[in-house]
C-alpha cells in the first residue's frame, strides 16, 4: 500500500509519481492532475512534500520547482458569513 | 536546430487537443507553454459541456460533435476524464426573461437539441432545495460535464508517449518564416523549426500574432469562481440562471444594477465528480488581474444562497479567476492565416473552450494534413478580419 501524501483528498505517493510520469513538472500541475492540495487545507500539509517529490523525480534542486499559487480564503469560510 | 512537423503554442485544452490529433496522425509535434499546463482559462473554469448555452449555429454543431467525441474519450485514452451526463437547467425567476428564453429554446430545438420548458413544480421535483418563486426553467437532457484537468492530463500523457516534446516555462521571443519553415526562438534562446505552427495561446493569442505582424482580435474576459467543500448532491442537474445566458448572448437585456452589468454576473452552479460545487461567474472586460476580489466572491455566494438557501452553512475553500479568450464577434478563430502559409490559429473560444476542444483539435489536425475537415467551419476563418 502506497503512502498517503495529501491527506485531505487521500492522494497516494504512487498517484503523484504517475502524474509526474504523465508530464507534470510543477506543484500546480500535480495538483490539477491528482487533486493533491485541492482539499480543505489547500495544500498546507502536502505542498512541500510534493515539491520534493517532483525535484527528486526530475533530478532538480527543490528551489527550481514552481510551487502552487495561493488564493483566498485563507481558511474555509461559511457562505452566510460572506 | 530541432525540427518538427507542427509546433503548438499554448498548453491549454485547445493546444493539447490539437497536439493529440496531430500525434494520432504520426506527426512530430512540439508544445510550447510559457507557464504551466492549464495555466490560463482551461485550468480556471467549470467543467461543463453545456449545449444549452451555445449560440444556435456552427458553434452548437461543433459542440454536438465534441460531445460525441468526449463520450468515447475515456476509453480511447485509457484514462477516466470524468465524463458524466447529468443534464442541465436554466432557472428563470423574472417575468421579463421568459420571452427571450422561450425563443431561445425554440431555436435550439431546431438544431435537434432535446430541450424543453418545465414549470416550477417540475423544477422542484428535480431540485427540491431551490428557492420558491422560480417561474420556469429550461431542461436539457444532453448537457454533460467532463473534468478539463483530467482531459489535459490524458492528452499530455498520450502525446508524450507518442514522442511529443514539451518546452515549458519559456515565452517566445521571435517567430519568423525562413524559406517556408517557421523558426521559433524562445526567451531562453533555444530555436526550433517547424513547417506548421498553431497559435493556441488563448487570451494571449493576440501577443503571438504581433510576432508575425497580424492583429488577432481576441481579448481576455475575466471570470471568477468560488469552490465549496465536498457536499452531497443537491440534485442531479447542473444549474444556470437566465441572467447567465442573457449576460452571455444579449448583455443589454440584463435587468440589474449597473455594477452587476459591468461585472457581467450570472449564476452557474455545477458539481464536480468529487463533490465540490463550483459557483460562478463573471464576465469582466479590461481586468487582467488573476486574483479574485472579495466584492465579486460575495456577489456570487450571496446569489447562490438566494437560489439555494440550504447552502448558507457550506464552506468556501478556494476561489480562482481565469481569462476567457474572447474574440470580437464571439466566434472562435480556427484556420490557417492567408499569406502566412503554415501558421494556424485555434483560439477565441470564449467560455466554450472545453465544450469545443475535441472538434477544434481534430479539425486543425485535418487542415494541417491537407484533409477535408470533418465539419465545414469556414465561417470561423481568420479571413473574416482581413
Amino acid at each position: 500500500m502506497s503512502k498517503i501524501i495529501c491527506r485531505c483528498e487521500e492522494v497516494t505517493e504512487e498517484e503523484i509519481l504517475q502524474a509526474i510520469r504523465d508530464g507534470a513538472t510543477t506543484v500546480d500541475e500535480v495538483k490539477k492532475f491528482t487533486r493533491a492540495g485541492m482539499g480543505l487545507c489547500q495544500g498546507r500539509t502536502c505542498r512541500k512534500a510534493v515539491e520534493r517529490m517532483i525535484a527528486n523525480e526530475l533530478k532538480e534542486d527543490v528551489s527550481e520547482i514552481k510551487t502552487s499559487s495561493y488564493r483566498a480564503p485563507v481558511r474555509p469560510i461559511k457562505m452566510k458569513v460572506l | 536546430m530541432k525540427t518538427y512537423d507542427a509546433v503548438i503554442i499554448g498548453g491549454g485544452i485547445i493546444g493539447l487537443s490539437c497536439a493529440y490529433y496531430l500525434t494520432l496522425k504520426n506527426k512530430k509535434v512540439a508544445l510550447i507553454e510559457k507557464n504551466q499546463i492549464g495555466n490560463g482559462a482551461s485550468g480556471a473554469c467549470d467543467d461543463m459541456i453545456l449545449l444549452q448555452s451555445k449560440k444556435p449555429g456552427k458553434i452548437l454543431e461543433m459542440a454536438i460533435e465534441s460531445l460525441d467525441i468526449y463520450k468515447g474519450l475515456s476509453k480511447e485514452l485509457n484514462y477516466d476524464i470524468g465524463f458524466h451526463n447529468r443534464g442541465g437547467m436554466i432557472l428563470i425567476d423574472k417575468e421579463e426573461q421568459i420571452p427571450f428564453m422561450e425563443d431561445y429554446v425554440k431555436q435550439q430545438k431546431k438544431y435537434g437539441l432535446n430541450i424543453e420548458m418545465i414549470d416550477e413544480k417540475a423544477v422542484k421535483k428535480l431540485h427540491p432545495y431551490v428557492k420558491d418563486g422560480i417561474l420556469a426553467a429550461t431542461y436539457g437532457s444532453e448537457d454533460s460535464q467532463v473534468n478539463p484537468l483530467y482531459v489535459m492530463r490524458a492528452f499530455l500523457s498520450s502525446c508524450i508517449s507518442k514522442g511529443m516534446e514539451v518546452y515549458k516555462g519559456s515565452g517566445i521571443k521571435e517567430l519568423k518564416n525562413n524559406n517556408g519553415n517557421w523558426q521559433i526562438t524562445l526567451d531562453n534562446d533555444v530555436t526550433i523549426e517547424s513547417e506548421s505552427v498553431v497559435n493556441a495561446a488563448g487570451a494571449w493569442s493576440r501577443e503571438i500574432g504581433k510576432l508575425i505582424d497580424i492583429d488577432i482580435p481576441i481579448e481576455p474576459l475575466k471570470g471568477q469562481i468560488a469552490v465549496t467543500e465536498n457536499v452531497p448532491m443537491l440534485g442531479k442537474e447542473n444549474i444556470w440562471s437566465a441572467d447567465y445566458i442573457i449576460s452571455k448572448l444579449k448583455p443589454e437585456l440584463v435587468n440589474h444594477s449597473e455594477r452587476f452589468k459591468e461585472l457581467g454576473v450570472g449564476l452557474s452552479f455545477t458539481q464536480t465528480g468529487e463533490g465540490n460545487y463550483l459557483i460562478g461567474s463573471t464576465r469582466e472586460r479590461g481586468n487582467f488581474n488573476k486574483n479574485t476580489d472579495k466584492e465579486v466572491i460575495e456577489l456570487l455566494t450571496n446569489q447562490i444562497v438566494e437560489f439555494f438557501p440550504i447552502l448558507k452553512d457550506v464552506h468556501i475553500i478556494r476561489t480562482f479567476a481565469g481569462f476567457r479568450p474572447s474574440s470580437v464577434d464571439g466566434k472562435p478563430i480556427i484556420s490557417e492565416v492567408k499569406g502566412k502559409k503554415g501558421f494556424y490559429i485555434a483560439s477565441g473560444h470564449g467560455g466554450d473552450g472545453i465544450a469545443l476542444a475535441p472538434a477544434t483539435g481534430k479539425i486543425i489536425a485535418e487542415m494541417i494534413c491537407k484533409e477535408k475537415p470533418s465539419l465545414d467551419i469556414s465561417e470561423f476563418s481568420y479571413d473574416r478580419f482581413i
